[in-house]
């Protein structure tokens, strides 16, 4: 098994935190797949390494928070 | 042949399915800058999407907007919500679609809803389009969803379009799709290459699973390619990217060693089919997944042309293909999707 993702140690270029499950939440405002906000979404291509790695501590933030079994798709990248 | 080249083209088959679903998001080199260190026309945003969605380009010329691709079906309404934030006060005057797979073409009915935007497809689709005629289309060969749209033109390889304010020629690229185009700025060296060349790979050589021809197709595209100069490729699916050599030799290995026994290529097809439905679906009943798979076309066609097992031997193998690369998982009575790191 390869160690679980990590964005502050992963080597190389980060992923995409997409899950495939593209809703965009009224509620909250943010993607119900990955919990990313719109302005996140569409600024994640053009993006420095480093605000990617903001975005994805912020996100991770955001799903360890969510209530049990509210969060749709993965909880990892 | 390299080296390397050499063992990519030799690696266990079971690997391939990897790097499909990741397309391109692992084993990039290191790049400290997005994308590449190369500067995107002002003119032009990305709109990065996942495997279940194509990606969507975005162009804000002087006088008018234009998106490249619309997305899979059932993120039309994040499609929409992405493009209406970023044009802002603006509306969208043109979409065009690469090719019509269900992926690059399912958000068209909704932004044409939302912008009554003239349409733009690949010339070849259009009496398929007019008469929605589903099968022609793909849809229905590959279990996917697409809402009904319409088209105002068309365009075919030569053509020359204005977006962003540069100017792009369409040029052929069959192989994935016999229809498939993609744009070229010679004035910016951008290649929109949507699923004929990827970071590590390419999408599926479907014409084969029918007993068309593909391979030669998509071989003659890479070379094409291959003569452009290009600083950057912004595909279908995955994050830009710069190293076009590496992409291109990667790509020419992979493209030899499915064409030198096409039952790899059928192999593959079916477990890129049951990832879609599994990213589609997220989780669905084990006991479902053989009828599931047998209602595409091109599953049949692949089992009957190539592998040649009853349809549950098939979809018991390719289930254990993608939990043994951790792209599915077995809860209870359901497969489960599982996204790969």
């Amino acid at each position: 098994m390869s160690p679980p993702f990590d964005p502050r140690t992963h080597q190389g270029r980060l992923p995409s935190p997409c899950t495939s499950v593209c809703v965009m939440q009224p509620d909250t405002g943010l993607c119900q797949g990955c919990q990313r906000s719109i302005d996140e979404i569409i600024g994640w291509s053009s993006a420095s390494e480093d605000r990617k790695r903001a975005i994805w501590l912020t996100l991770l933030a955001r799903r360890a928070a969510m209530p049990a079994g509210g969060a749709s798709g993965e909880p990892q990248p | 042949m390299t080296a390397a080249m050499m063992k990519d083209a030799t690696r266990d088959v079971t690997r391939d399915v990897t790097r499909d679903i990741t397309k391109g998001a692992a084993a990039a080199p290191v790049d400290a800058t997005a994308p590449g260190g190369f500067a995107l026309p002002p003119t032009m945003q990305i709109l990065e999407r996942g495997w279940l969605s194509s990606n969507n380009i975005l162009f804000q010329g002087r006088d008018d907007t234009a998106l490249v691709d619309s997305g899979y079906a059932i993120h039309a309404a994040q499609t929409v919500a992405l493009v209406r934030h970023a044009l802002r006060d603006r509306p969208l005057d043109r979409l065009l679609n690469t090719h019509l797979h269900s992926d690059h073409c399912g958000g068209n009915a909704a932004l044409q809803a939302a912008y009554d935007c003239r349409t733009t497809i690949p010339a070849a689709e259009a009496a398929a389009v007019r008469d929605w005629d589903q099968e022609a289309l793909s849809f229905a060969a590959t279990g996917q969803q697409c809402a009904r749209f319409t088209f105002t033109d068309t365009f075919t390889a030569g053509d020359l379009l204005q977006l962003g304010d540069l100017r792009w020629q369409a040029l052929g690229a069959p192989g994935h799709d016999p229809h498939s185009l993609i744009l070229y700025c010679a004035e910016a060296r951008i290649l929109i290459s949507a699923d004929a060349l990827w970071e590590n790979g390419f999408g599926v050589i479907f014409p084969e699973l029918d007993g068309a021809s593909g391979f030669a197709e998509a071989a003659a595209t890479l070379a094409l390619i291959a003569t452009l100069d290009i600083g950057l490729v912004i595909p279908g699916h995955g994050a830009p990217f710069t190293d076009v050599r590496g992409a291109l030799a990667r790509a020419t290995a992979r493209l030899d060693y499915l064409a030198a026994d096409p039952v790899r290529n059928a192999q593959n097809a079916v477990k890129v089919l049951l990832k879609f439905l599994l990213l589609e679906r997220q989780r669905m009943p084990l006991a479902d997944v053989p009828s599931l798979l047998s209602q595409m076309r091109l599953f049949r066609e692949s089992n009957t042309r190539f592998l040649r097992q009853s349809d549950d031997a098939v979809a018991q193998w390719a289930v254990a293909q993608l939990r043994r690369v951790g792209a599915a998982a077995v809860e209870g009575d359901l497969l489960v999707n599982r996204d790969l790191p």
